[in-house]
């Protein structure tokens, strides 16, 4: 009897305990080699804390992600924690729908210290100061050459160019020496506009890039953006910059070795370095001499916390988040994906292992992204609501001037004119 | 309709009950929510909406990008229901004589319909890919045209129509030959007598025979050209470059949910449910006026 009873003790402490394990469930948008290192990291926090079970589900791409996110959330059926990139921001932001996360330490009687985090990826996702989304997967541009097509051609492999007419130099010179036929190519080729803009300390929209208020129009067709689309409009019809489609089609033309630089996100540095057979350099994005000198952007993703959690829930996803935070947990997903450690402890271990001096490669877009300017609402990024829209506009505008159907001024000043036509259908939809 | 069921008034109610259901459930409701959405200017979490009036409207009818759409899929979908269908319509010609393997061809020509059209997105990208695709090399090779889909309006529709009618084959095949084995022999063989040769045999005789045939793939690769080669698009070129394969439905469906402008999507398929209605509306009464049925 007494036998009896203490199993029945037993049985009764489990369910209870299984009762109390809270659940959070997280919504992302990570695939191929980055949802494997998404998907340990989450099961060794699981496996950590056994009061918490955090349930990550692969929702599709980005853009399918915040649809989805925005589905659920007029169902009420919405995620604890939706990853969100860095596009759908201001979205976020006006939607009435978030807990920002700068809010949940109060909210659980703690304090923190938001300094721990890298000042440029900590100064994207804030507003007024306050961080509203949790950085996670943060990247920016930069160069990948292929230093064997530069030894080929004459090219010294360890003086990547560092302007356009660069560009255009070591380009003819790649095309002469019959190396490749096509010599550049951009992946998210509207994203290097911006970055374009940024890095020349430019401005992208009014009100501060949006960051002071909702964005009424854009700053251009100006006299610098004319430029950038000139010079861009001038080597595609030279046959140097090739136009490969957006996100990450045009790896594969780097990487098989049909081009021989790429401008492309951070977090492709990864992918590219495992498939490339030759030795990959990389650099900062090529600039425009004479022009004032800003930073590049941050782009990729970061977490946001859903409105309404009960306390337990707001305390298991805190938990998560400060896991996230742990420099051992941040190291595993830089050296995994390309993407930035988010936090100055990490960095610093990072540094101690003398990681960046075994990879060089993924300290590249760290020195250009901290040695930018940090004061500047230009080189801090663009927050627009329409922003998926107006990338829309920005790549046709690109394609209708790379293949001549309009003028590279022509082309900018059609995509201005709709993008102004969108930041005022969603500030009325806004009621603002 | 008790006189059709006599002793069970609410029988037939009952029984249609289910199907009724679902259509209201499933088509009904939603075309209405989408009316009324289409008057209203709602933010994307759905926390304002304001009545508008016919604003979406107003805008979409004086947006250049929607009548550029709007061209963009006519032009699609005469390409893939002429093209496919003579292509079509020739491969079933040939298939249908007498010539050795003839069950591994009319096999192989049905196959390209089992392949999804994801699939056989991928395949087409990769082939026309401007950097490294074979076709694209071998087209420069020949004409000294480096065509780059990825930026030419032109090449992007023709490329996507090529792929759409490439995936339809199969099906369209299909039923041709199941229409050509159904044409009756005495009256090709009558003609032959008379003294017609094969071609005026095949325009005079064969081909108006095929004609209900003809009328229902017509229908079908309307539908199809319209709604189903979404999936195609979506994989190969999202609508662009510069919006030339950006058809009606692909339109409403970035609007919508990458855009997140809810509102002006519903008003899109308010339209475009007018412009689908109209067009099989005009072809019911076209087929039924014009095919000729045997009875």
């Amino acid at each position: 009897m007494r036998r009896i009873f203490a199993v029945l003790v037993l049985v009764v402490g489990a369910v209870s305990f299984a009762w109390a394990k809270t659940t959070v469930e997280f919504w992302h948008a990570m695939s191929g080699s980055r949802l494997r290192a998404l998907e340990k990291i989450v099961a060794d926090f699981n496996a950590s804390h056994p009061d918490v079970e955090v349930r990550p589900v692969f929702t599709g791409t980005y853009e399918e992600t915040l649809t989805k996110f925005i589905a659920a959330y007029r169902a009420g059926t919405a995620p604890h924690i939706v990853q969100v990139y860095e596009v759908g921001t201001q979205t976020m932001i006006d939607s009435g729908a978030i807990l920002p996360v700068y809010q949940i330490p109060e909210i659980l009687g703690e304090t923190w210290d938001w300094g721990q985090y890298v000042r440029p990826i900590l100064l994207y996702y804030s507003v007024d100061g306050n961080l509203w989304s949790l950085p996670f997967n943060s990247s920016t541009s930069m160069l990948y050459y292929n230093k064997d097509h530069f030894r080929q051609a004459g090219l010294d492999p360890n003086r990547p160019p560092t302007t356009w007419d660069e560009v255009e130099e070591y380009g003819r010179k790649l095309i002469e020496a019959g190396v490749v036929k096509n010599v550049i190519s951009f992946g998210w080729p509207d994203w290097q506009f911006e970055q374009q803009l940024a890095i020349h300390n430019y401005l992208y929209a009014d009100n501060e890039n949006g960051r002071s208020g909702l964005a009424t129009r854009v700053m251009w067709p100006d006299e610098f953006s004319v430029k950038v689309f000139e010079t861009w409009t001038r080597l595609a019809q030279e046959g140097i910059l090739i136009y490969a489609g957006v996100e990450y089609d045009p790896n594969a033309a780097f990487t098989s070795g049909a081009i021989s630089m790429l401008l492309q996100s951070t977090s492709s540095l990864d992918g590219i370095m495992k498939t490339a057979k030759f030795e990959v350099g990389t650099s900062f994005l090529p600039r425009f001499p004479g022009e004032p000198r800003g930073n590049s952007v941050v782009g990729g993703g970061s977490l946001w916390v859903r409105k309404g959690l009960s306390q337990t829930e707001l305390r298991a996803v805190w938990e998560f988040f400060k896991y996230l935070g742990q420099p051992d947990v941040d190291i595993y997903w830089h050296k995994n994906t390309g993407y930035f450690p988010a936090t100055n402890a990490a960095l610093k271990q990072l540094m101690d292992e003398r990681w960046f001096a075994q990879s060089p490669n993924h300290l590249t877009a760290f020195l250009q992204i901290l040695s930018g300017r940090q004061d500047s609402a230009a080189a801090l990024g663009v927050r627009l609501g329409p922003f998926v829209e107006i990338r829309d506009y920005i790549r046709t505008a690109m394609e209708k001037a790379f293949s001549g159907a309009l003028s590279p001024a022509a082309a900018l000043a059609e995509a201005a004119e709709k993008a102004n036509a969108a930041l005022l259908e969603y500030r009325l939809a806004l009621g603002k | 309709m008790e006189s059709k069921f006599p002793g069970y008034r609410l029988l037939p109610y009952f029984l249609v009950f289910p199907s009724i259901a679902v259509i209201l459930v499933f088509l009904v409701v939603p075309f209405v929510q989408a009316v009324i959405q289409s008057f209203y200017q709602t933010s994307p979490f759905g926390g304002v909406s304001t009545f508008v009036g016919i604003r979406q409207y107003r805008l979409l009818f004086s947006a250049p990008d929607y009548a550029r759409s709007f061209l963009a899929t006519w032009y699609f979908a005469l390409l893939v229901i002429l093209g496919g269908l003579a292509l079509s319509l020739f491969l079933a010609v040939l298939v249908t004589r007498k010539v050795r393997g003839l069950a591994f061809y009319q096999v192989a020509f049905i196959w390209t319909y089992a392949l999804s059209p994801a699939v056989a997105g991928i395949i087409w990208a990769l082939l026309f890919d401007p950097a490294v695709g074979l076709g694209t090399y071998v087209i420069q090779r020949l004409t000294g045209f480096s065509m780059n889909f990825t930026i030419q309006g032109s090449s992007a529709l023709l490329l996507v129509a090529g792929a759409s009618i490439w995936n339809m084959l199969g099906y369209n095949v299909c039923f041709y030959i199941a229409g050509l084995q159904n044409v009756p022999r005495e009256l090709e063989e009558a003609a032959r007598v008379d003294g017609a040769g094969p071609w005026r045999t095949f325009w005079r005789i064969t081909f108006p025979m095929l004609s209900p045939t003809t009328a229902f793939l017509v229908f079908v690769n309307t539908i199809y050209a319209f709604f189903q080669v979404f999936g195609l698009i979506d994989i190969m070129t999202k609508g662009g470059p510069g919006g030339a394969t950006e058809i009606l439905v692909y339109k409403l469906y970035r609007d919508a949910f990458i855009r997140v402008r809810y509102n002006y999507a519903s008003a899109q398929s308010v339209v475009l449910f007018l412009i689908v209605a109209a067009t099989a509306l005009f072809q019911l009464w076209i087929s039924t006026r014009r095919a000729v049925y045997l009875r």
